[in-house]
């Protein structure tokens, strides 16, 4: 049941020459990783707008071993019954992280306040084959989770195979077909809601614009378009839509990275705004200002946070 | 009497077109008044959505375009200042750092 893409016939073509050039399908650069097919739409369109106090601090102790402290306050909110108001509760809390960087091994693990132990580990195994692991520990019962991921690079294609602690296993498989399009298809098997999906991807690039398009069984269609204006501009476009619960979401952004700072902004479907802005005080320390305006609802967020290391 | 009965029947014939008269000035009174109390609840309404739109396109852009403008702005005098110095200084050494 598993129909992934057949390995197609594989052409290159020099980005530089003309098309003149006859194109040399043996030769096809290595893809992006599947789960980073629309990385960057996420950038432009997915940043990161937070709401309250954001500190963090990072200190390197060594060269590969580096502690990171950070302390988040604002109000979290969750999920209430009537989809009209929303229940903002006041948190606060303190995270220690711990990181240790090696060309061949990543570890990284975060500790929080409130009983969460956070743990990741990339190991290069081999040349080709890369294992990443991660885990949460949680106070609560049932929300500790583990997965485990191995990747095969080959010379045009990516594999992977992804493990699950509550019987989770999931296959994805990226290949490139020209030097600008690459295919990609996934599978995935969850034993505890039992359900399995399959899903497919393209992504087709060139210098100046990046395009992908994402189907999976699990009911979302999302197309996603970026173009790079400038070395410092770039705009995005997303389009998503789900065909089993009917929402459909379209929303355009913009990424201006200049040289002391870095300006994204978005606007949605949803009648929802939002702008992320960093900015390099000084060699080191970056200062974090946030919005979101969600004129539907009617719930504004703010966040300021700053940087250090 | 004959008089008396001609003023009488004139006077009651004039308060009788008076009184048409007023009923005839009460219609279009009405009417003009149904028309200005429209022409008031179309344009509170036509106020109040432009209001809201204004406020909504107001704040949006405040979000959106004006850090972009702020930023950019110092950018370039940024580059400017940078620009400047460059002039005064003139060519880095070769083992400068940039």
């Amino acid at each position: 049941m598993a129909d992934l893409l057949p390995p197609l016939g594989t052409a290159q073509i020099d980005g530089k020459t003309k098309v003149d050039e006859k194109v040399d399908y043996s030769n096809l650069p290595c893809p992006v990783p599947y789960e980073e097919l629309h990385r960057e739409a996420i950038m432009s369109l997915k940043a990161d707008n937070f709401e309250g106090l954001r500190f963090d601090f990072s200190k390197g102790l060594n060269q590969k071993f580096s502690l990171s402290h950070s302390v988040m306050m604002g109000p979290t909110e969750v999920p209430s019954q009537s989809p009209d108001t929303t229940i903002k509760i006041p948190t606060a809390h303190y995270e220690f992280g711990a990181n240790y960087f090696d060309p061949k091994l990543m570890l990284i693990g975060r500790l929080m306040t409130d009983g969460r132990l956070n743990a990741r580990v990339k190991a290069d195994l081999t040349d080709r084959l890369v294992l990443k692991a991660n885990g949460q520990l949680s106070n609560e019962p049932h929300m500790s989770h583990a997965m485990f991921n191995f990747d095969y690079m080959g010379s045009d294609y990516r594999a992977q195979l992804q493990l699950g602690n509550s019987a989770l296993i999931g296959a994805t498989y990226i290949q490139s077909v020209t030097p600008r399009l690459s295919l990609g298809g996934e599978v995935f098997w969850a034993g505890v809601p039992r359900k399995s999906g399959i899903g497919y991807a393209a992504r087709y690039d060139t210098d100046k614009m990046v395009a992908t398009a994402q189907v999976a069984s699990t009911g979302t269609i999302a197309m996603n378009y970026v173009q790079k204006i400038s070395e410092k501009v770039s705009l995005a476009t997303d389009f998503a839509y789900n065909y089993l619960s009917r929402d459909v979401v379209a929303s355009v952004g913009y990424d201006y990275i200049l040289r002391q700072s870095r300006v994204r902004g978005k606007i949605d479907s949803n009648g929802v705004a939002s702008a992320l802005l960093e900015e390099r005080l000084s060699m080191g320390l970056n200062f974090l200002l946030s919005a979101e305006l969600d004129h539907k609802k009617k719930d504004y967020k703010f966040g300021f946070g700053l940087t250090v290391g | 009497m004959a008089t008396n009965k001609r003023t009488g029947a004139g006077k009651s014939g004039g308060r009788d077109s008076s009184i048409l008269a007023k009923i005839a000035n009460h219609e279009i009174a009405n009417k003009g008044r149904r028309a200005a109390c429209d022409a008031v609840y179309v344009s509170k309404k036509l106020l109040r959505s432009t209001g809201k739109a204004a406020w909504i396109v107001g704040t949006s852009f405040l979000i959106l375009v004006v850090p972009l403008l702020i930023q950019a702005e110092r950018d370039q005098m940024l580059g400017e200042i940078e620009l400047q110095q460059a002039s005064i200084l003139g060519p880095p050494p070769p083992g400068a750092l940039q």
